[in-house]
Formats: structure tokens, C-alpha cells, sequence
């Protein structure tokens, strides 16, 4: 029997239980679907965060400090352990250009143009104490206007602007003035020069204001009281630099430094390179990826069961069609070929339409957070494979147990 | 001419002390020992009462069933030697087979169900809605071509069924009660036809209960509760008869 007379026959019984078919094929398209949105999901998440970043050519090196989660690499915490003394040694290490140290302001209150927007721990938003040079990073996008340069100046994020404009009234725009009340009493009165894209401030809406605003500082090991910071962003003098330097800092701050010290057991010191936190990044998105993969390949699983149910049904429910097509000549292997295009053509449908609803669901799922659509051609082959997988497996015993339809008996049945 | 004649090449096909044993808590032999052998061409009738066996026979010289004991054989060829797909090939290639339960696809019309053996043969596609439409023309239905069996009368059935049968061009026809379903015009018609299918020089084995019907044959095989009562030669001039007994011959 050539193939695609038994592709035309299945065709018809395929057609001709159409709810059943439908039914059938349910399981395969959900299982799919929910493979492909949420790689669709991951891929427009990963473009959005790491889209324009030159890993290879960006000097910037941050140095925090990481609680152990077990999960994905570590957690950043906010812990000031980073002194002024360690800022000064850092900077002596051969082939480092610049030290920027990071912290974080705890805002009460920011008003712009009248409006008032509080803040306080959990907040909405953060402001952020650094020196201008961050903003040289490839991770520091400046979408309008420059760094900040005087006292009294700030840059924002996109989200930012976008929080403002919430709240109603004025657009955050250039050049305007910004209040921001500080838990310590102290109010800031900052320009804006310039607005970082929205990825910039991890994903919250931030305002980076000049370092000379911090003023945290703790007890160092030698029992000095010395101005300490959370973070530290280096810059090495050039690219093929880095390596080196982000060796001889680790070197340093894990063994001679005061934050080794200061730190508690459970925290790390991480030295990352661009590279390294788009490595960690997409290591985190690739585990998440394969967990909700794997839940999502049970689904398909559970879905080639029902192939295999319908197709077991439909052979008892068609004993007396496979006698007829036996009596007039029909061999056992013509019988599994017809029995298997079936549950193929079921499996390519579902793979099919699994896909067209996953890349529907994850298309219109992408526009929540407004990430940018990446096509996971790769899943889509996976997925497709898969369906066809599903469909063969499924269809083997209930094709065997058609071909071993005795004629005699099949013909016997009412 | 014996009845009973030895294996030669012109025997299309021959039974040999064949039996067919059901065991329903007590076994039912519903063919006890049958002895039969049809020449190349010849047109035989089977008559018996109900149950007597009559089916069953047809069953094992089609290549469907076999024997539990004794042999089938066709075209030299022990069924029972033959592997399911050798046996599957004879069906769809040498044997026309119209079932007493007629046997169509429900869902697929009448040209589709007269040209399903092709589907198996390797045939090509093309043509084969031309030679469904000679098929159903020559048994009266060339009307009917894309009415599924649901649509059909009983008799109208029974005639795509027999038009089914001759698609391969088979050398062996089984038919068991083709005009069981028919009026005495229509019946006429299908006789008429397995008398050209006679003349086209293929092996006929037609079961009937009807006295008229059987005498288009050459000779009647009585079947009596799964034994060969009596094999009755008919002169091609049915009005002058003879009757042979089986047991005359062993
Ligand atoms: N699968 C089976 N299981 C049990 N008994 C069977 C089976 N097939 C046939 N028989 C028995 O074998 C005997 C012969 O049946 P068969 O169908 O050959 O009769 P028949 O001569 O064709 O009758 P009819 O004229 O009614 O069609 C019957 O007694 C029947 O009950
Ligand atoms: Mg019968």
C-alpha cells in the first residue's frame, strides 16, 4: 500500500470522529503550547535583559556579595562591607582604571513637579549612590542625555519616567527638578542630565544619585570607623585586561581585604565580569527554562496516553473494518502502516497547532512585561519532533493490536 | 467424470478430508471431513440447510480460516503451508469473495468499497473511479456510485459487494447467496453475470438454497451438517440431469 493512499485513508478516519480527533489531540497541542510559551517567554525575557550587551568588549567588573540560594547562583544582598580602605587597595591593583563604589539611599519620599511619590523599604523604587563612571558600562545604556556631573545632579530609568508618569501630571523629562526625602532627614534636591533604558537598576524604577549622599559606614576589623559600601564597580584599563584584574581582585578581597572579614559565613564575595553576569543570567534562565520544560514535556506525555487510548479505542471500535480490509487482501503490515499514519497525522496536527497557540499565548503573554519576540526556532524543531515522537509511540500497540485482527472473527461481529 | 479427482495442475481449488471444529463446551464440527475439488473454470452450486457448513467452506477456500484438520489447497498450494501475508496476497489477487453478510465499509461509498481491494494491490490511483463504474454498471448500480451502504437497500448491498469481488479480476469466485437479497429480475441479472464470469473461463462457487440458482452451475455439492451429502452433476442442458452420491465415487 503506498503511502499516501494510507495517508488519504487514516485522513478520512481522522475526519470522520472529528471531536474525537479533536479531543485526541488536545493533550499534544496543550503539552506543545505550554513547551513554547514559556520559551518564548525565557527567549523575549533574556533579549530584553542582555538584547545590546557587548560582553566581550565592556571592561566593567562589579563586585558584591552573594547569599547562597541554591538556586540559580546566588542572591545579591545589600550589605555594606566594602570599606574605604578596600575601595583604595582596589584601586592600587595593577591594570584597574577606576573604582566606583554602588549603594542604595533609602528614599521616604520623591516629589517632582508637585507630585509626591512615597518610598520607604519595599519601595516601589530606588535610589542608587555611585560616581559617574558606571555609566561608561556596557551595562549602562544611556538612552537620553549624560552622566551626571555636579553635586547636585541625577540620572534616572526608563521605568522611572514611565512610574512618574503614573502617578499623572508632568512627564519626567531632562532638566527637571527632583526632591527626594531621605529616611536620615536629609532632602536632595537633584537636576536630571540624563535617563538610563529600562533594564538599568535591576528592573525597578531607580534614580542614581552622586556617591557624596552616602554616608554608611561600620566598624572595620582594625576597629576604625570607615565609611563602607555594598557593591564596587571597576573598571579595567582594557579589555584584555580583565581577566587578570578580576583574578588579582578575588585574590584580594576573598584573602587580605576588610570585607572578608566583615562578611558572615553564609556570603560570598563574587568578582563578575560582564561575561560572568550574563553567564550566570542566562545559567539561571536555562534552569528555569528546563524545570518548566520538564513540567511541560509531562503534559505531552499525558497527551500521547490519550493518542494511545483513542487509538486503542478506535481499533476495537473498528475490529469489523480492519476483518473487511483483511478479507480483501489487506496484510498485517498495511494494517500498522494505516493505524500509525493515523496517530502520525494526529501527532503532526498537534505539533502544529501546539506551536501556532504557543507562539500566540507567548506572544500576547510577552506584551505584560514588554519584552521583545524571540521565535525558539529550536523548540519549535524540538516540538515538532516530538509531536511526530508521540504520535508513533502512541499508535504502535494499538497498531499491533489491529493487525492481529483475525478476519474470521472481525467478520463475525454484528 | 469422478467427483472426486486426484490433485492436477488444472485443479484451481480442492479440500481434502477438510474439518472445521468449533468448541463451544461441546465441539460443533462444522465441516466433518470434506472432500472437494473444483476444476479450473468450473462453475459450482453448494446447497444445504442452515448451519450446515456452508459458510464455513466458503470461509477456508477463500484463505480466511483454516483447517484443523485435513487440507485446502489452491492453485497446488497448501493454505495451511502459507504465511499470513501469502494468504492475504491470494485473497486481494486471485479470490473475489461476496460475503453472505455482504461485508462494505460503512463510511466509504460504493465506489470506494469496489475498488478497496485495489488499495491493497499496489494498484495505481488513477482510473480506478472508471473501473468502479464498469463494476457497479455491470451489477446495476451505476446510479449508486457515491451512496454509502447506509443509503443502500439490502439487494443493492449485496450487488456492490459482488462488483467488489470481480475488481481484481479473480480467477476463484466464492459467492454465498449472491442473489439472497434479490428480486427474481435482479437475481436473474447477477446470474446472468456469473454465467459470463463462467464463460471468462473462472473457478465459481456459489451457495444458494434455491433449486433454480443452483442449476446455472455444472454440478450441486449438498452439504448436510458439514459432510458432502451428494454431489449432483447437471448437464449444461439443465432439463436432463443426473445424479451422482458421493459415496458412489470413494
Ligand atoms: N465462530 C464460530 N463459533 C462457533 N460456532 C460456529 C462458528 N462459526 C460457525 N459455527 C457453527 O458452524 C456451523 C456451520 O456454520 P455456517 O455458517 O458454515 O453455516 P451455513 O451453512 O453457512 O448456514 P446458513 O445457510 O445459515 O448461512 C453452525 O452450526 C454454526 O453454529
Ligand atoms: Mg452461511
Amino acid at each position: 500500500m503506498k503511502l499516501t493512499e494510507s495517508i488519504r485513508i487514516s485522513w478520512r478516519a481522522i475526519t470522520g470522529h472529528k471531536l474525537r480527533s479533536t479531543l485526541t489531540t488536545l493533550g499534544i497541542i496543550v503539552g506543545i503550547a505550554a513547551v513554547i510559551t514559556f520559551m518564548v517567554l525565557g527567549g523575549g525575557l533574556e533579549q530584553d535583559v542582555l538584547g545590546d550587551i557587548n560582553t566581550e568588549e565592556d571592561t566593567g567588573i562589579q563586585v558584591v556579595t552573594q547569599a547562597d540560594t541554591g538556586f540559580g547562583g546566588g542572591q545579591t544582598q545589600s550589605v555594606p562591607i566594602y570599606t574605604q580602605s578596600d575601595v583604595a587597595a582596589v584601586s592600587n591593583v595593577s591594570g584597574v582604571e577606576s573604582v566606583t563604589p554602588s549603594a542604595s539611599l533609602s528614599a521616604v519620599q520623591l516629589t517632582h513637579g508637585g507630585e509626591t511619590i512615597t518610598g520607604g523599604s519595599g519601595s516601589v523604587y530606588g535610589v542608587t549612590a555611585s560616581t559617574s563612571d558606571r555609566f561608561e558600562s556596557e551595562l549602562y545604556n544611556l538612552t537620553a542625555g549624560e552622566p551626571f556631573g555636579a553635586q547636585n545632579e541625577a540620572v534616572v530609568n526608563e521605568r522611572m519616567v514611565d512610574l512618574r508618569n503614573e502617578v499623572g501630571g508632568e512627564n519626567l523629562t531632562l532638566g527637571d527638578e527632583l526632591t527626594i526625602q531621605l529616611q536620615d532627614g536629609r532632602q536632595l534636591n537633584l537636576t536630571v542630565t540624563g535617563i538610563v533604558d529600562q533594564n538599568t537598576g535591576g528592573g525597578q524604577p531607580r534614580v542614581f544619585a552622586p556617591l557624596e549622599y552616602y554616608d554608611t559606614s561600620v566598624e572595620t576589623p582594625s576597629g576604625d570607623e570607615e565609611r563602607a559600601y555594598p557593591a564596587l564597580f571597576v573598571r579595567a584599563e582594557n579589555v584584555d585586561q580583565v581577566e587578570t584584574v578580576k583574578a588579582a581582585l578575588n585574590d584580594y578581597l576573598q584573602n587580605e581585604s576588610a570585607a572578608a572579614e566583615l562578611k558572615t559565613d553564609d556570603q560570598t564575595i563574587a568578582v563578575q565580569t560582564v561575561e560572568d553576569a550574563v553567564d550566570q543570567f542566562t545559567a539561571f534562565l536555562d534552569q528555569l527554562q528546563l524545570f518548566i520544560g520538564g513540567v511541560a514535556g509531562l503534559s505531552l506525555f499525558v497527551g500521547s496516553i490519550g493518542i494511545a487510548n483513542i487509538m486503542i479505542v478506535s481499533v476495537t471500535e473498528r475490529t469489523r473494518e480492519i476483518g473487511i480490509m483483511k478479507a480483501v487482501g489487506a496484510k498485517k503490515r498495511e494494517v500498522v502502516q494505516l493505524f500509525l499514519v493515523e496517530s502520525l497525522i494526529l501527532g503532526i496536527i498537534g505539533a502544529f497547532f501546539g506551536v501556532l497557540l504557543g507562539l500566540g499565548v507567548g506572544y500576547l503573554a510577552l506584551t505584560v512585561p514588554g519584552w521583545p519576540m524571540v521565535v525558539p526556532y529550536g523548540w519549535i524543531g524540538i516540538a515538532v519532533v516530538v509531536g511526530v515522537l508521540v504520535g508513533v509511540l502512541a499508535g504502535l500497540y494499538p497498531a499491533w493490536r489491529g493487525a492481529r485482527v483475525d478476519p474470521i472473527e472481525a467478520l463475525r461481529r454484528e | 467424470m469422478s467427483q472426486t479427482q486426484s490433485l492436477s495442475t488444472d485443479t484451481v481449488v480442492a479440500t481434502r478430508n477438510a474439518r472445521r471444529t468449533y468448541y463451544l463446551g461441546e465441539p460443533v464440527h462444522a465441516l466433518d471431513g470434506v472432500s472437494l475439488s473444483l476444476p479450473a473454470g468450473s462453475f459450482t452450486a453448494v446447497m444445504g440447510p442452515s448451519g450446515s457448513g456452508k459458510s464455513t467452506l466458503m470461509n477456508l477456500l477463500g484463505c480466511l480460516d483454516t483447517p484443523d484438520e485435513g487440507e485446502v489447497e489452491i492453485g497446488g498450494q497448501r493454505v495451511t503451508e502459507l504465511s499470513d501475508s501469502k494468504r492475504a496476497h491470494l485473497r486481494g489477487t486471485e479470490i473475489g469473495f461476496i460475503f453472505q453478510t455482504f461485508n462494505l465499509m460503512p463510511r466509504l461509498t460504493a465506489a470506494e468499497n469496489v475498488t478497496l481491494p485495489m488499495v491493497f494491490n499496489n494498484d495505481v490511483e488513477t482510473g480506478r473511479r472508471e473501473r468502479a463504474e464498469q463494476l457497479l454498471t455491470r451489477v446495476g448500480l451505476g446510479d449508486r456510485l457515491d451512496h454509502v451502504p447506509s443509503e443502500l437497500s439490502g439487494g443493492q448491498r449485496q450487488r456492490v459487494a459482488t462488483a467488489r469481488a470481480l475488481v481484481n479480476e479473480p480467477s476463484l469466485v466464492l459467492a454465498d447467496e449472491p442473489t439472497g437479497n434479490l428480486d427474481t429480475d435482479t437475481g436473474a441479472e447477477i446470474l446472468r453475470l456469473f454465467e459470463e464470469l463462467h464463460a471468462e473461463g473462472r473457478t465459481i462457487l456459489m451457495v444458494t438454497h434455491e433449486r433454480q440458482v443452483a442449476e446455472h452451475a455444472e454440478q450441486i455439492v449438498h452439504l448436510v451438517d458439514g459432510e458432502i451429502a451428494e454431489v449432483e452433476q447437471l448437464d449444461t442442458d439443465a432439463s436432463n440431469k443426473r445424479t451422482v452420491t458421493t459415496d458412489e465415487t470413494h
